[in-house]
């Protein structure tokens, strides 16, 4: 609450209103019934807008006006989009409209919409089975767009920062104006020409709504579910969703995030490289160190099973030479036994052996034995050969 | 314009994967293992290259025709 001593100006009050009025400068649309409608010689167009309850004075500059294609019909029921601003000499509120379109034109357009959009429901082209999934590594980008608009560049924008190993091909087309669906098919169909591409982004920067028609075209519509490669619809307005973002694989709002839909990060990519580089280099670290383990231990059974068949042959040769020798030293023994007993049997029959007993034997000289008395008169020398050699004798009697 | 079709980066990071895994296998032959890692550090060079290209290439498709069915002329950009 102000005091009489802090009273404002008038001008203050106009300063403060429109500063509030204008501070918040977001264009709205309003609509109403025109009436009033007066072109002054300045260019400039004022009227009124009204409906049950208020009226709003309104202004359009002679730049907007004399841009205008249809002209402003007094009782029409319009819709206007502007900015409410404050005539600070009058203290009085203004709606500065930059642009108007006919009621009748957009339940029109909004009827003829719902038609091509049944159109195509019918023939399946709105089935969310048809969407194709956008490749994750676009090397090759169709564009089609206006090269003049603000699209392409905003593209080529994120793929220089995202992913600027892409080639991006352009195909020019107007995206507003009478023209721009048949051109929008032809681009499509160069499109479809084109090798190796990945996706299509199909789009054009922001603008008013009544731009958007060509994308609410139904042979653009069915141009994009023929197109070759999965579509991007970038169509630049976020609120209205237009037939061809519908038709499209993936409806984008902008350009830029079109854009962004259709190629990777390489600072998300990058790490994966990286990890992969990592693994693969200890994968085959592993294998190495698992193919020499295994050959170690390849080596360690092949030196086992060779120690074993060595010791193998040892013990064979043990047990053979266990298994026989005794057989044979037997045998020999009993070779040396033999030989002892025929030696014994030899010598025991020797008449030398039997001398050694303590006979002895008495021959003539002539060598004869003497084995009886008669064979040994008196007198007869004889020789007696004992154990240890012979000695002569003679008979006394 | 006949491209052969090179490998994109998202079939040599497939590629990766896969030899990756094989080489996980402890029974795979030396040999192939030697070849399937020299072939993965080939597409690693290829993947790394891709990711440090600088210059994003833009280019015009032009068609004289009407209808978009005559010869196809791609011609630089220029931004």
């Amino acid at each position: 609450m102000s005091t009489v001593d802090e009273a404002w100006s008038v001008a203050m009050l106009a300063k403060v209103l429109k500063g509030r009025v204008e501070q918040d400068s977001e264009p709205v649309w309003v609509r109403g019934e025109l009436v009033g409608v007066k072109r002054y010689p300045s260019g400039h167009l004022y009227f009124t807008l009204r409906d049950d309850t208020s009226t709003v004075s309104c202004t359009i500059w002679k730049a907007v006006a004399q841009r205008m294609q249809e002209p402003l019909v007094e009782g029409a029921e319009v819709f206007a989009r502007g900015l409410p601003r404050v005539w600070e000499e009058k203290t009085s509120l203004q709606f500065n409209v930059t642009q108007v379109i006919p009621a009748a034109a957009i339940g029109a357009q909004a009827q003829s919409i719902e038609r091509i959009k049944q159109a195509l429901l019918k023939d399946g082209l709105l089935d969310p089975g048809r969407k194709r999934p956008i490749p994750a590594f676009a090397s090759r980008v169709a564009v089609v767009t206006s090269i003049a608009g603000a699209a392409v560049r905003d593209i080529i924008a994120v793929a220089q920062r995202r992913w600027p190993s892409v080639e991006l091909l352009v195909v020019n087309s107007a995206v507003q104006g009478e023209s721009a669906p048949a051109e929008l098919v032809r681009a499509l169909r160069i499109v479809s020409r084109l090798d190796a591409i990945d996706c299509c982004i199909v789009g054009r920067g922001g603008g008013g709504k009544d731009d958007l028609t060509a994308f609410n075209n139904e042979s653009v519509c069915r141009a994009i579910a023929a197109c070759t490669v999965p579509v991007i619809s970038a169509v630049g307005h976020e609120v209205d969703v237009t037939l061809a973002d519908l038709v499209a694989d993936v409806r984008a709002a902008t350009p830029s995030q079109a854009a962004e839909f259709a190629l990777p990060d390489r600072t998300e990519i990058g790490p994966r490289v990286a990890a992969l580089y990592v693994a693969l280099n200890r994968a085959l670290q592993n294998l190495v160190t698992a193919r020499r383990a295994r050959m170690d231990r390849t080596r360690d059974r092949i030196g086992a099973a060779l120690l074993e068949q060595v010791r193998r042959s040892e013990r064979r040769l043990l047990t053979v030479t266990a298994h026989f020798a005794p057989a044979l030293s037997r045998a020999l023994d009993r070779q040396r036994g033999l030989l002892q007993r025929l030696a014994g049997q030899l010598h025991a029959l020797s008449p030398v052996a039997v001398l050694g007993r303590g006979y002895s034997l008495a021959r003539a000289a002539d060598g004869r034995v003497l084995r009886r008395v008669a064979d040994l008169p008196a007198g007869t020398a004889f020789t007696l050969t004992v154990a240890d050699g012979a000695v002569a004798a003679h008979v006394e009697k | 314009m006949a491209n052969a079709p090179t490998p994109t980066l998202g079939d040599d990071l497939k590629r990766l994967e896969e030899i990756v895994r094989r080489l996980e296998d402890e029974t795979l032959e030396l040999e192939t293992a030697l070849s399937l890692f020299e072939e993965g550090v080939g597409r690693l060079k290829a993947a790394q290259s891709r990711l440090n290209e600088a210059e994003t290439r833009v280019r015009q498709v032009l068609d004289e025709s009407s209808t978009g069915d005559g010869p196809l002329r791609i011609e630089p950009l220029d931004g």
